[in-house]
C-alpha cells in the first residue's frame, strides 16, 4: 500500500483531505498487479468450467444474439437482393404506419386479452392439479393419472387443434350431434367469434396443464411430512394443511415460473392460433403472430413484420422486468 | 507449458469457428461450369425423396448425357426455400421457380439472378416449338428468365356422383341453373339410398380461391383479373359476375346444396367427407375422379360409386368458357443461375440437357417409369401402373419437373384417366387466363395477399349468412383505399402500354 495522504500530517487543506480520502482508497492500488488477477487468473482457475459452458455460450452467440443484429432492418426499407448494407433506411416509417393503422388496436387488444385468459386461467391450473395429485394415496393410479394427462404435450398443435375439429366440425361431429340429438341448435364452435376464446384457453390448457405439474410434483416432495405431521397433532384438517403448509412451501416455485412464463406473455404462439383462425372469428383472434406471418413471409414486407416483431418483444420486456419488481417487492428472489 | 495450454484449450472455439463458417460456405458452392455434377433444386411433391442412384435418375443421366443433382425442396416449404436461396444468392445451377405469383420470389427472380433465356431458345429441337402464348405468359415485365413449364391450360371441372343422379332419377346438368337443382336434391332427396343426410357440394377452405372461382368463371369472372367494359383492368373479385355468382351460391347454401362449415374444411377434410359419401358435388380437377374413385375402393372394395366428368357448365347466355387454374399453362420457370452457369457456352449446354428433358424417352421415363418395373403396356397400348407403391417412390417424385407435362399423353387403362385427359384437352379451347399475368404492378407485388385476405373474408361471411352484399360492397371499398385503386390503375396502364 502506498501511503494515505489523508494520512499525512503535512496535509493541511481539509477540502483537499476530505476529496482525496475516498479516491485514493481506489486508485492507489491501481499500479499492483491485482486487477489483472481476476479475469485472467479466474478464466484460468476455472477452465474445465468455462471450457464446459463454452457449447451454451457459443450457441446463444450464434442464434441468439447475432440474430438480433438483422432487428436493423425494422427501420429500413429492406429489400433481400440489396442485403442489410445498401436497404434504404426509413427510420420509424413502418412504427408509424403500425400504429396508425386500424388492426393495430385489434392486435394489441386480442393480443394482451388472450394473454391475460392464459395467465388467469392456464397458469394455475398446473398448479392446483399438482395439488391434486400431491393428496391422492395409491402410487399406481397417481402414476397413471399423471402419464394421461401428460401425454398431449406431445401432440403438435396441428394434431391437437384436428381432434377439436373432428368433434366441433358442425359437418356431422361429435359434440354437434349429441347437441341435435338432445333437441338443441348445433352450435358453430369454429367459427362463432365468441367461442374462439374460450376454444384456444381450452386447449391450451388440454395440451400444457399436465406437462406443467411436473415441477410443481418436484417442488412438493420437498416439504417435510414432519411439518405436517405436527400440523395434525396441532388439529389442522386437509385443507388447512394445504393452505398453511404445501402452498407457502412451493410459493418460491410459483413465483419463479410466474415471471418465466410473463417472459412468454406475449408468445401465444404463431401455430395454434394460424390453425384455428378462419374468415368468421378473425376479428377477434388476429394477434401479432399471425399478422406478422400475413404481412412479412405471405406479403414480403420483411421491415413493417420486423417492426411489428419488435414492438411486440419490447412489451414483453416491460412485462416481464414489471413482474420481476414487483416480486421483489413482495420480498421474494425474482430472477434476476 | 503455460502457453501450450492456452493453445489447446483455444482449440474448440477455432472448431466452433470453423463449424459455423463451413456451414455458411457449403451453401453456395455449386458449380456449372466445372466438371463437378450439375444441381437441380426442384419441387418434391412426395413424402420421400427417390434414391439418388434410382432408375429414373440414371435414365435421366444417360439420356442427357451428364450427372446431376437433385436438390429436393419439400412442396409445403417451397416459398421459404426459394425465398432464402434468392435472397442468399446462392442458387443451385438450375432451379425450378414455380411460386410467380409471390411478390418476394418475383422480385427475387427479375433481379439479374437468373439469364434471360429467350435469346437462346431457337437453337433447340424442342425449345424453339413452345407455344407463343405460354411465352407470353412466361415473361417477367417483358424477360423470360427461364424455360417456362407447360402445364395443361384448364384442368378444372364439375363431378357429379352418377350412382346418386340415377338413384334419383336426373339427368346430368350442363347448365348452372340444373346444377344447382342437383345440388338441392342431393340435399333434400336420399341419393344414398340408406336415409343417410347428405349434401350436393363439397366444398373447402379455398372456395374463394379454388371451388368458387371456377364456378364464377361460369358466370362470366376472369382468370384473377380481366379487362371490363370501359377499358379498365380489376380483379375478378369485385366484378358484377362475380358477385352474381355469389347470390347464386349462397342461395344453394342455404338450401343445405353445400357442406355447411366448408370455411374450416381442410383439403383432406374434404377428401375423406368425399369418400364418406357426404357430398355428390366437387369442383376440381377432372384428373382427381380417379382419386376419388380409388379412395372409395380403399374403404370398401365393392363400393358402387360412379362418377361423371363435366366440363361443359354453362350460364344464362353467357359462352362456354372455363377459368384457367394454372397460371394460363405456365407451370413456373426453369431458371439459369448466373452466378454458377457463367458463360453463353455454358447456358447453350444446360439448355441442351433442358431440351433433352422434353424428348419422348424422358418424359415416358419421368411419368411412366420403366417398363416392367413400373409399368406394363397391354394389347390395346394402354399403360398399367404394376407396383403403385414403387412407382410413387421412384418415378412420381420426378413427374412434376417435367417441362411440358401434357406433351405427351399415354393411354390408360383406367377409364377415369382417358376421360379427364380427353376433356381437360378439349377444354382448352375455352379457357379464359390472366391477361395481365406478365405485367407489373409494384402495389400488386406489396398489397394484394392483404387485399385478397379481406376481401375473401367478406366472401366467407356473405356465404355464411353473417353478411350482406351491402357488406361485400364496403369491404371493396375499404381495400380501394389500401392499394387496390392502385392496383387497377398501375396494371390498366401497363396493359395499355403491351398492347399498344
Amino acid at each position: 500500500m502506498v501511503a494515505d495522504p489523508a494520512g499525512d500530517p503535512r496535509m493541511s487543506s481539509p477540502v483537499l483531505a476530505a476529496t482525496a480520502t475516498p479516491g485514493a482508497e481506489a486508485s492507489a492500488p491501481a499500479p499492483l498487479p491485482m486487477p489483472r488477477k481476476p479475469l485472467g487468473r479466474t478464466l484460468w482457475r476455472y477452465r474445465s468450467l468455462y471450457l464446459m459452458a463454452l457449447p451454451g455460450i457459443v450457441y446463444f452467440l450464434v442464434f441468439k444474439y447475432l440474430p438480433m443484429g438483422g432487428l436493423i432492418i425494422a427501420f429500413q426499407d429492406y429489400k433481400p437482393f440489396l442485403g442489410i448494407l445498401d436497404s434504404p433506411w426509413v427510420g420509424f416509417e413502418h412504427f408509424v404506419r403500425l400504429f396508425t393503422q386500424d388492426t393495430f388496436f385489434m392486435l394489441l387488444r386480442n393480443t394482451l386479452f388472450l394473454s391475460f385468459l392464459l395467465m388467469l386461467i392456464s397458469f394455475p391450473v398446473p398448479i392446483i392439479l399438482a395439488l391434486l395429485l400431491n393428496e391422492l394415496r395409491g402410487i399406481v393410479f397417481k402414476r397413471s393419472v399423471q402419464t394421461i394427462i401428460y401425454i398431449p404435450h406431445f401432440m403438435s398443435w396441428v394434431i391437437v387443434v384436428s381432434l377439436f375439429y373432428v368433434m366441433l366440425t358442425t359437418d356431422g361431429g361429435a359434440i354437434n350431434n349429441l347437441i341435435v340429438s338432445l333437441g338443441g341448435e348445433p352450435v358453430g364452435f369454429l367459427t362463432d367469434p365468441d367461442w374462439l376464446r374460450p376454444m384456444y384457453v381450452f386447449q391450451h390448457v388440454w395440451r400444457t396443464a399436465g406437462w406443467g405439474t411436473i415441477v410443481y410434483l418436484a417442488a412438493l416432495t420437498a416439504v417435510g411430512m414432519s411439518l405436517y405431521e405436527a400440523a395434525e397433532i396441532d388439529g389442522a384438517n386437509r385443507w388447512q394443511q394445504t393452505w398453511h403448509i404445501t402452498l407457502p412451501a412451493i410459493r418460491a416455485t410459483i413465483i419463479v415460473l410466474f415471471i418465466l412464463s410473463i417472459g412468454d406473455f406475449l408468445e401465444l404462439g404463431f401455430e395454434h392460433m394460424f390453425l384455428l383462425l378462419n374468415s368468421m372469428n378473425r376479428e377477434v383472434g388476429e394477434i401479432f403472430d399471425t399478422f406478422v406471418y400475413t404481412a412479412g413471409i405471405q406479403n414480403g414486407q420483411l421491415s413493417f413484420a420486423t417492426a411489428v416483431g419488435l414492438f411486440k418483444g419490447l412489451v414483453g420486456l416491460v412485462l416481464v422486468m414489471g413482474a420481476n419488481t414487483f416480486a421483489k417487492k413482495l420480498g421474494e428472489e425474482g430472477v434476476y | 507449458m503455460i502457453s501450450r495450454r492456452n493453445l489447446l484449450s483455444s482449440v474448440p472455439v477455432a472448431a466452433a469457428g470453423a463449424l459455423a463458417l463451413s456451414s455458411c460456405g457449403s451453401s453456395s458452392g455449386s458449380s456449372g461450369g466445372g466438371d463437378d455434377p450439375l444441381t437441380w433444386m426442384a419441387m418434391l411433391h412426395t413424402p420421400s425423396t427417390p434414391d439418388a442412384s434410382g432408375p429414373v435418375q440414371k435414365g435421366l443421366t444417360d439420356l442427357l448425357g451428364t450427372d446431376f443433382t437433385m436438390q429436393w425442396v419439400p412442396d409445403a416449404s417451397k416459398e421459404e426455400k426459394i425465398n432464402a436461396a434468392l435472397a442468399s444468392g446462392s442458387v443451385a445451377d438450375v432451379t425450378s421457380i414455380t411460386e410467380l405469383n409471390n411478390s418476394s420470389i418475383r422480385s427475387g427472380v427479375t433481379s439479374g439472378l437468373f439469364w434471360d433465356v429467350e435469346p437462346f431458345l431457337s437453337e433447340f429441337d424442342h425449345l424453339k416449338d413452345i407455344d407463343s402464348t405460354i411465352l407470353d405468359g412466361a415473361r417477367l415485365d417483358g424477360v423470360l428468365y427461364g424455360v417456362p413449364f407447360q402445364k395443361i391450360l384448364a384442368r378444372y371441372g364439375v363431378l357429379i356422383r352418377q350412382d346418386w343422379l340415377d338413384e334419383l332419377g336426373l339427368e346430368v346438368p350442363h347448365t348452372i341453373e340444373d346444377l344447382g337443382k342437383v345440388a338441392k336434391a342431393f340435399a333434400e332427396g336420399d341419393p344414398t339410398g340408406t336415409g343417410k343426410s347428405v349434401t350436393g357440394f363439397i366444398d373447402r377452405e379455398e372456395s374463394f380461391k379454388v371451388g368458387f372461382r371456377s364456378l364464377a368463371g361460369y358466370f362470366g369472372a376472369g382468370e384473377t383479373f380481366q379487362l371490363d367494359d370501359s377499358g379498365t383492368i380489376i380483379p375478378a373479385i369485385i366484378s358484377d359476375p362475380w358477385k352474381e355468382a355469389m347470390e347464386w351460391y349462397r342461395g344453394v347454401f342455404e338450401a343445405g346444396g353445400v357442406n355447411q362449415e366448408f370455411i374450416t374444411t381442410q383439403k383432406e377434410n374434404q377428401q375423406q367427407a368425399i369418400a364418406q359419401d357426404k357430398g355428390g358435388i366437387v369442383v376440381t380437377g377432372l384428373f382427381e375422379a380417379k382419386n376419388y374413385v380409388a379412395l372409395a375402393e380403399s374403404i370398401n372394395p365393392d363400393t358402387s360409386v360412379e362418377w361423371t366428368l363435366i366440363n361443359d357448365i354453362t350460364f344464362e347466355d353467357v359462352p362456354r368458357r372455363i377459368v384457367s387454374d394454372t397460371g394460363g399453362g405456365v407451370g413456373g420457370l426453369l431458371a439459369l443461375s448466373t452466378q454458377t452457369v457463367k458463360t453463353e457456352e455454358d447456358v447453350r449446354r444446360v439448355l441442351g440437357y433442358a431440351d433433352a428433358l422434353m424428348t419422348e424417352e424422358a418424359h415416358g421415363l419421368m411419368t411412366n417409369g420403366i417398363e416392367g418395373t413400373h409399368y406394363e403396356i397391354d394389347g390395346d397400348g394402354a399403360v398399367t401402373i404394376i407396383d403403385q407403391g414403387l412407382w410413387e417412390q421412384e418415378v412420381q417424385p420426378y413427374s412434376s419437373s417435367r417441362l411440358a407435362e401434357n406433351a405427351f399423353t399415354y393411354k390408360s387403362s383406367d377409364p377415369y384417366v382417358n376421360l379427364a385427359n380427353e376433356m381437360m384437352e378439349e377444354s382448352s379451347q375455352y379457357a379464359i387466363t390472366n391477361p395481365v399475368q406478365s405485367l407489373n404492378s409494384e402495389t400488386f407485388n406489396s398489397q394484394w395477399a392483404t387485399i385478397e385476405q379481406t376481401i375473401q373474408d367478406a366472401y366467407n361471411n356473405f356465404m355464411m349468412g353473417q353478411a350482406s352484399m351491402a357488406d361485400y360492397e364496403s369491404a371493396i371499398e375499404t381495400v380501394r383505399s389500401q392499394g387496390l385503386d392502385d392496383i387497377i390503375s398501375e396494371y390498366t396502364e401497363a396493359y395499355e402500354k403491351f398492347n399498344d
